[in-house]
């Protein structure tokens, strides 16, 4: 998988959690948090990238990264690793 | 002196309608929608019978992220909330002095049943939010969250009769002088069909008999009734006191003279004349009413064999047999925790209006020496009325309203 693909299905379930973001134009250095994601809402994004990913992290480590771009580098090497 | 209590603002809805105004047309038509369930996790190799809320219209500036993360009973209490704050003007009050109860247990097993059954051998990947909604009290974060309530909220659970525990809860807290305005909500019950197996298995919800011709299903006090037949609904009822309803200019619906709970010490679904008999004159004591005074009675009326006998028993030993009655559940089915509190914006309906719903399939009543309100609605100005809800666990509530 490719870090744009990562990119693409964090944008996917971004907007599934958030409705609201139709009109948005994702880039990498986007922050959830900025684009009105609560920590519940992150929590949940992330389990939806994981359920496609059939990849299970602890919920500690994804605590470090700080933007979507740096969420999609975190799950390719979960990926290598795996 | 006590203060004089009051209704000043409500909202509902069920299968026949959102608002009072389309609920209180329907009910006065005598609509019903009763039919096979559709809801997802509804049905497993069954058919049961059931009314079903079909679309929900929300209030425009409801975030879609809000909805999103809802589950059905918090979209109703939304609604239905939403309806009541707006008309009883709750954003003129004190956030701090609104207190909110949430009338009803373990109310969302459908939606768990569904995320069971979704995240079944896959359990890693069970949604975060799993953990908020699965327990009742969540309805509370999501409804203080969305008003901005900042009294009081809790959860109370009296089986089917929360939904007037909720009231009674309500009363109390606003009599305590913890809050000046108290809602009091009976919170959907959205049933998986375990626990409708469950019901069915106990005798308590009715069979299949009617399964070709579900409008006929739902018959309370018919000779033909065998159980009661679901239905989903949402209420809220705004109480406060007579002088903090004045400070705002708001024409109370009713009064609420009284009230009465008694326990049967059982832990069993069978009712109990006795525990009926003193939650009723428990509640006409406290209003100071004698029986005769009574002019309407919105009764529990499920639909169950010996619960409608034995509530016309209790009703006969009170001395109510020339009141009116209907069965509101006739219409809409049983809503479970939010029974208690929609039958009563039924009967304040019913008394702003001056007219008596129907009571569907009631053919052949088990007790014709009672005054029903039959295949038709009547003109009767309603001046003091009594709404009784017994449940499960030998819990017996009974409200008295005065017109105003």
């Amino acid at each position: 998988m490719t870090k744009m693909e990562l990119l693409d299905l964090i944008e996917r379930h971004t907007r599934e959690i958030l409705p609201g973001l139709d009109a948005h134009q994702f880039v990498a250095s986007d922050r959830l948090v900025d684009l009105g994601a609560n920590s519940v809402d992150r929590a949940e994004i992330a389990m939806l990238v994981q359920e496609s990913l059939g990849l299970s992290v602890s919920r500690v480590e994804l605590f470090k990264p700080k933007n979507i771009g740096e969420l999609a580098d975190f799950f390719l090497e979960k990926l290598d690793a795996a | 002196m006590p203060p004089e209590l009051v209704v000043t603002g409500m909202g509902v809805i069920s299968a026949i309608g959102q608002g009072k105004a389309e609920f209180s047309s329907a009910m006065l038509d005598g609509k019903a929608a009763f039919n096979v369930m559709r809801r997802p996790g509804r049905q497993r190799d069954s058919a049961y019978i059931g009314a079903e809320i079909r679309e929900m219209a929300f209030p425009p500036g409801i975030a879609s992220q809000t909805l999103r993360a809802a589950s059905l009973s918090s979209q109703a209490a939304l609604v239905v909330l939403q309806e009541a704050w707006v008309e009883a003007r709750l954003s003129d009050v004190d956030p701090s002095r609104i207190g909110l109860v949430v009338g009803g247990s373990n109310i969302q097993q459908r939606e768990l049943t569904q995320i069971h059954d979704g995240y079944r051998g896959r359990s890693a990947f069970l949604r975060p939010t799993y953990a908020l909604s699965f327990m009742d009290s969540d309805l509370c974060g999501f409804c203080t969250a969305q008003f901005g309530i900042r009294g009081s909220a809790y959860t109370v659970g009296g089986a089917s009769a929360s939904g007037q525990l909720a009231i009674i809860q309500a009363a109390q807290a606003v009599l305590a002088d913890q809050v000046d305005v108290c809602v009091a909500l009976g919170a959907l019950m959205d049933l998986s069909y375990w626990e409708c197996q469950g019901l069915r298995a106990l005798g308590a919800m009715g069979s299949d008999r009617y399964a070709d011709d579900p409008a006929l299903a739902c018959r309370p006090f018919d000779c033909d009734h065998d159980g009661f037949i679901f239905g989903e609904s949402c209420g809220a009822v705004v109480i406060e006191s007579s002088e903090s309803s004045r400070r705002r200019g708001i024409k109370p619906y009713a009064a609420l003279r009284g009230w009465g709970v008694a326990m049967d010490g059982n832990r069993n679904p069978e009712p109990s004349l006795v525990g009926e008999t003193r939650a009723i004159q428990s509640a006409l004591g406290a209003a100071l009413l004698p029986p005769a005074q009574i002019d309407y009675v919105n009764p529990h009326g499920t639909g169950s064999i010996v619960g409608d006998e034995t509530e016309l028993k209790a009703l006969g030993a009170c001395g109510l047999t020339d009141a009116y009655l209907n069965a509101t559940k006739s219409l809409i089915g049983h809503g479970l925790s939010a029974a208690g509190t929609v039958e009563v914006i039924a009967t304040l309906l019913q008394m702003q209006a001056g007219q008596l719903h129907p009571t569907r399939n009631l053919e052949n009543p088990v007790d014709s020496t009672f005054n029903w309100v039959r295949n038709k609605s009547i003109d009767h100005p309603i001046e003091n009325a009594l709404t009784l809800s017994m449940g499960f666990g030998g819990i017996n509530t009974a409200l008295c309203w005065r017109r105003m």
